[in-house]
């Protein structure tokens, strides 16, 4: 199998990989400052992130959408040499985001700590080769660098993912690192210096805030951008029609293209449950427990739309997607059901054109 | 040129700044400033040393007070700053604008011709226009057009960067002139004027003109024109007199009066409705203060962010000074990143947000408050005239022969007199302004509810309220709508908001009930506290059953109702599970009132809701059995529940397998306050009486000191009553028999002739 192919059957490609000719394109016409070490300059970043046309019509694709003055602030961060820390609900783009912040700076996304609950120190800061270490002694030949120690030798950034499932003391290895940019290694009585270019971006979500907080020393070092659901309905629409789409390519269903009249019912239901007040503003709702987030919305959509196909006639109906729906946003049955029968009863019952989906809805209750 | 011209922005602290040095470059001997010419007169108080910026001049209609126009200045007022030079060089200074009583003359003309549903409040600058939105929005902001082609999304957000913030002023007049006049150019070519509006605007130029002639023929060499940046252009070059003049012609005109009143930095923000006004006053002061301290070492961003990191602290949040440095650091690159050279209070905004507060932008909300806008309240001098709201409430007081005095009174009012009717209007109204004159207000007590009690005493420092009032509005009840609407918007707790209601029902201020009852849905809609909506339905069931004498609008009561009644009946089988004794008696009472709320309303529809909630109710599990026992009675009565059916839950719940204490509390939630309703409703009767009569002797004995824990509430003869009946069997006698059969004929007979004279039967 030649390497073309060999690419093409990976089910995900890095976001270097993927869209490596923007990269390239950007770096030619590119001819603001650099940082050192920085593959690109923070407005070339910018311009990745958010998309453009380059002189010469080259496109580059938004990674994106949302408010492009939060992405401004994570590259000046990542400028000014403090690490960043994106936070937000699940389901908001923060891993995207780093992964293509990374791709984009240093040309390199894959130096990742994935924070789970038995993340160790060593994984944080370097490992030993045990067979070398009995047969020599410690050498730096029988270090094993970390992805973090890796990218402080060769400037690069570093990415860790779910930094608040970490527990406390490993987390604290990070301080060092962040506020005098060196690693010591008391076994070899040596350090590892950070390169210029360094930096670490790490992603972390609300609501998992109390498993592991940081310490307050700890967020110091951070600059935090909170990166909200989508901002109006059409942009959410937007994210859920062009998610939904590529979904049902990869899983080969056979439904038609939902409506985009129907995502925008789904969405409008998450944005009014999740913000609380109805579209026009005129009604107050209680909010329920879950987080109705951009990809759930994706899921309800997804998992409406393999409804339709293997058990419909493969056109997107209320009945496929109540169901999902009801799943979605009843996470506490006793308090999140109150949510629900009273957003049925109050908003939905009234409005004409949605009498499709209310009885669907009340079937399923 | 004898006549300079200083386009400015109202509310620049550059613009201010810039005037401020040109104008000591100029040395004008006369200063003509855009403003109502009627403040002419008490322009000097200005610099009274009890005169405070932020102030207001008010100029009112005295005849018609709701009509009004605010000029606000701030201490960062280009204006107010013209007008200090002015007073402090002791050189005439004067107000040029059309005067406001043509523009309310011309207001009225229109009202004659279609009347406006809502009072005309009009604060400066203010347009109401029907042309394209687009149009309209150039039309109401041409620098849009500017900030546009220089890649801005937000025309304040330019001038900002382009005019306030700017160290640099030489030829800033100059270029604002010429930007201006080429702006002007195109918006007059590409967006047509809305013609009323734009006859204004001609109107206002043409009076601007006639003024600076008129300063010109009283032999001032150097003057200078305060203005608008918008308006410069026009007054740049002074056409013949002849075509102004013939356009100020025969203009009608409406009585006007002027004062000054105090202000607040939040009425100056933009959040407000004021048209010129801006989105932070409390920066725009500190950039003022920044100017009246040119030599201070400390950049404007450094110390905006260590008062920014002063007042997080005050709050309780911990910054460090490492915080203010890293967040100055972060506000620097972004500014760069931006091409600004300066970060601007956005950028600091945000590297706030991001460094000191973890992203979290819910404590931004307390810098709005206490730094962006700012918490400042003006004042002025004693020797003002007098506000508008004062002489509303001397005539008030005059009308209604109500004078104030310093001694303390009694006062009752029999509201059915209409005078004594707008005389407790008047003081629950000032009440409502928290001008406490009338204490009281109490239905006297066995008088019926047409007589209201008062204590007045009237207190000096109430003339200060009043003219602190005066910014709700200029009449008794525009002011106590205004102040209730606003103070409603700062509660959440329903049973204020009801409170709130029935004070403004009382005070006769329908604009705010009507408000009030849309925050009370709003509130009843995300209230999760079923005691607290279950409180407030039987007062608003009350006034949408009987209505209203003060002619509520009932629709939208019938709104409110409804929607609580839905969350009630959705809310309530949650709200009952698992609670204690204490909590599940006032359950019983408030599913009481709730009944009692539904019985009065007499809706089919509301009916049917409720019952089927206590339906559900009656099967749920750990239901506390006194709230079960009502629910069961409350089914029976409205007969969901057949006899036999409560019956069989009757005996269920006092089955010998119970806990003693339950079955009690359930016989009690049955038949508590029902005495007399046992004795006479043979349903019920009956249906305990089977239910006994079907116990045996063991079981009965067991179940007897439960009963009895119930029976012993009920009065002395309602228990002889029924021991009598008893006593007849099985409840086949009915029971006004059993009663009537205990007479005694011969003690009956001696009463007769007394009785037949009371009823007039003896000849």
């Amino acid at each position: 199998m030649s390497e073309n192919n060999q690419a093409q059957a990976v089910l995900r490609q890095h976001a270097e990989t993927e869209f490596a000719h923007e990269l390239v394109a950007l770096r030619e016409q590119d001819n603001h400052a650099r940082p050192p070490n920085w593959q690109l300059s923070p407005w070339a970043v910018r311009t990745y992130l958010l998309g453009g046309t380059l002189k010469g019509g080259i496109e580059i694709t938004p990674k994106y959408i949302g408010n492009p003055r939060l992405i401004e602030i994570a590259i000046s961060t990542l400028a000014t040499d403090r690490a960043l820390l994106l936070y937000g609900l699940p389901g908001t783009a923060k891993s995207w985001v780093s992964e293509h912040l990374a791709a984009a700076i240093s040309g390199r996304s894959t130096l990742i700590v994935q924070g789970t609950a038995g993340t160790g120190e060593e994984t944080m800061r370097y490992n030993w080769n045990y067979a070398q270490l009995i047969a020599k002694g410690p050498s730096q030949d029988a270090l094993i660098a970390s992805p973090i120690m890796h990218a402080m030798q060769h400037g690069l950034i570093a990415r860790v993912e779910e930094l608040t499932r970490i527990p406390a003391d490993v987390q604290d290895t990070l301080i060092t690192i962040l506020s005098e940019k060196m690693l010591p290694i008391p076994e070899l009585n040596t350090e590892c210096q950070a390169q210029k270019g360094f930096n670490l971006i790490a992603t972390a979500n609300n609501r998992d805030k109390g498993v592991n907080e940081l310490s307050s020393a700890l967020k110091r070092r951070f600059n935090t951008v909170i990166l909200p659901i989508p901002e109006t309905l059409e942009e959410e629409a937007a994210i859920v029609d062009r998610r939904v789409a590529s979904l049902g390519r990869a899983l080969e269903l056979p439904a038609e293209k939902p409506a985009l009249a129907e995502i925008r019912r789904v969405v409008t239901i998450f944005r009014e449950l999740r913000g609380g007040v109805t579209d026009d503003g005129k009604t107050k709702l209680k909010v329920p427990s879950g987080t109705l987030s951009t990809a759930e919305a994706i899921s309800v959509v997804g998992s409406g739309m393999a409804l339709a196909a293997h058990f419909g006639d493969g056109s997107l109906t209320a009945r496929d997607l109540a169901s999902g729906l009801i799943g979605a946003v009843v996470k506490d049955p006793v308090q999140d059901s109150v949510v629900w029968k009273e957003y049925l009863e109050t908003v939905m019952k009234e409005r004409s054109a949605w009498k499709d989906l209310y009885r669907a809805c009340k079937e399923v209750l | 040129m004898p006549h300079h011209v200083f386009g400015i922005r109202h509310h620049g602290p550059g613009s201010a700044r810039s005037l401020l040095q040109a104008l000591k470059a100029l040395q004008p001997d006369c200063i003509l400033i855009e403003g109502p010419p009627e403040a002419d007169d008490i322009l000097a108080l200005a610099s009274h040393k009890q005169m405070q910026p932020p102030v207001a001049l008010l100029v009112y209609a005295p005849e018609e007070p709701q009509r009004e126009v605010y000029y606000p200045f701030a201490a960062f007022s280009p204006e107010w700053q013209a007008i200090h030079y002015a007073l402090s060089q002791h050189i005439p200074v004067r107000f040029i604008d059309l005067p406001v009583s043509h523009r309310f003359a011309r207001d009225k003309a229109a009202e004659m011709v279609n009347p406006p549903d809502e009072p005309v409040t009009t604060i400066t600058d203010i347009t109401d226009v029907s042309l394209s939105e687009h149009d309209v929005l150039i039309r109401r902001d041409p620098l849009a057009l500017l900030a546009e082609a220089a890649g801005y999304a937000d025309s304040e957000r330019w001038w900002e960067h382009m005019v306030e913030e700017r160290q640099d002023s030489t030829e800033l007049f100059q270029a604002i002139l010429e930007a201006m006049s080429a702006l002007r150019e195109e918006v007059d070519t590409h967006y047509p004027h809305h013609s009323a509006e734009g006859q204004h605007e001609q109107l206002r130029e043409a009076h601007m003109r006639k003024c600076i002639r008129q300063a010109q023929k009283d032999g001032f060499t150097t003057i200078a024109v305060v203005c608008g940046a918008w308006h410069a252009p026009a007054l740049q070059i002074l056409p013949a007199a002849k075509a102004d003049n013939d356009l100020l012609k025969n203009l009608p005109k409406l009585k006007t009066t002027a004062t000054w009143v105090p202000w607040t930095h939040e009425r100056l923000s933009n959040a407000s409705g004021y048209g010129a006004g801006v989105d932070a006053p409390g920066w725009y002061a500190h950039i003022w203060q920044a100017t009246l301290q040119p030599d201070s070492s400390n950049t404007l961003t450094t110390r905006w962010l260590t008062r920014i990191a002063h007042t997080f602290r005050e709050q309780g949040l911990d910054i460090s000074s490492a915080h203010v440095i890293e967040t100055v650091r972060l506000a620097q690159t972004l500014a760069a990143m931006r091409n600004r050279p300066l970060p601007g209070l956005t950028e600091m905004n945000e590297a706030v947000q991001s460094v000191m507060l973890f992203g979290d932008a819910a404590p931004m909300q307390l810098l709005q408050r206490k730094l962006l806008v700012g918490e400042l309240l003006g004042s002025v001098p004693e020797d003002t005239p007098q506000t508008p709201l004062q002489q509303d409430l001397a005539q008030e007081q005059k009308r209604l022969r109500l004078k104030p005095s310093a001694s303390d009174t009694e006062l009752v009012l029999d509201l059915r007199k209409p005078t004594e009717l707008e005389r407790s209007y008047l003081l629950r109204r000032l009440v409502a302004l928290d001008i406490p004159w009338g204490k009281g207000g109490d239905a006297v007590r066995g008088k019926g509810t047409f007589k209201e009690s008062w204590r007045l005493l009237w207190q000096p420092e109430f003339a200060i309220c009043l003219i602190e009032a005066g910014f709700w509005g200029n009449t008794l009840a525009v002011a106590a709508s205004n102040r209730l609407i606003s103070q409603a918007r700062d509660t959440a707790s329903l049973e204020q908001l009801a409170g709130m209601v029935h004070n403004a029902l009382y005070a006769n201020l329908p604009e705010a009930v009507d408000s009030l009852m849309q925050r009370l849905e709003t509130e009843a809609a995300i209230s999760s506290d079923m005691l607290n909506l279950m409180q407030a339905l039987p007062e608003l069931a009350r006034l949408l059953r009987y209505g209203d004498v003060r002619q509520t609008s009932l629709e939208q009561v019938a709104q409110v109702v409804n929607g609580m009644l839905t969350r009630i009946c959705i809310g309530l089988p949650n709200a009952c599970s698992a609670l204690n004794e204490e909590a599940a008696e006032a359950m019983f009472k408030h599913i009481q009132a709730v009944q009692e709320a539904i019985n009065l309303l007499a809706e089919d529809e509301f009916r049917v809701q409720w019952t089927r909630t206590l339906h559900i109710l009656i099967d749920q599990q750990g239901l506390h059995p006194l709230l079960a026992g009502r629910c069961c009675r409350l089914l029976l009565q409205s007969g969901v529940l057949d006899d036999a059916e409560s019956a069989r839950r009757f005996s269920l719940a006092l089955s010998t397998a119970n806990d003693p204490a339950q079955a009690a509390s359930w016989v009690d939630g049955f038949l508590r306050d029902s005495g007399q309703l046992l004795i006479y409703d043979e349903a019920l009767w009956r249906l305990i009486d089977q239910w006994v009569g079907g116990l045996n002797a063991d079981t009965f004995q067991q179940l007897l000191p439960v009963l009895r824990r119930t029976f012993a509430t009920f009065t002395a003869p309602e228990r002889r009553q029924m021991g009598e009946r008893v006593k007849q069997g099985q409840g086949a006698m009915p029971p006004v028999v059993a009663v009537v059969s205990d007479r005694d004929t011969t003690r009956a007979a001696a009463a007769l002739p007394l009785i037949a004279t009371i009823l007039g039967l003896t000849a």
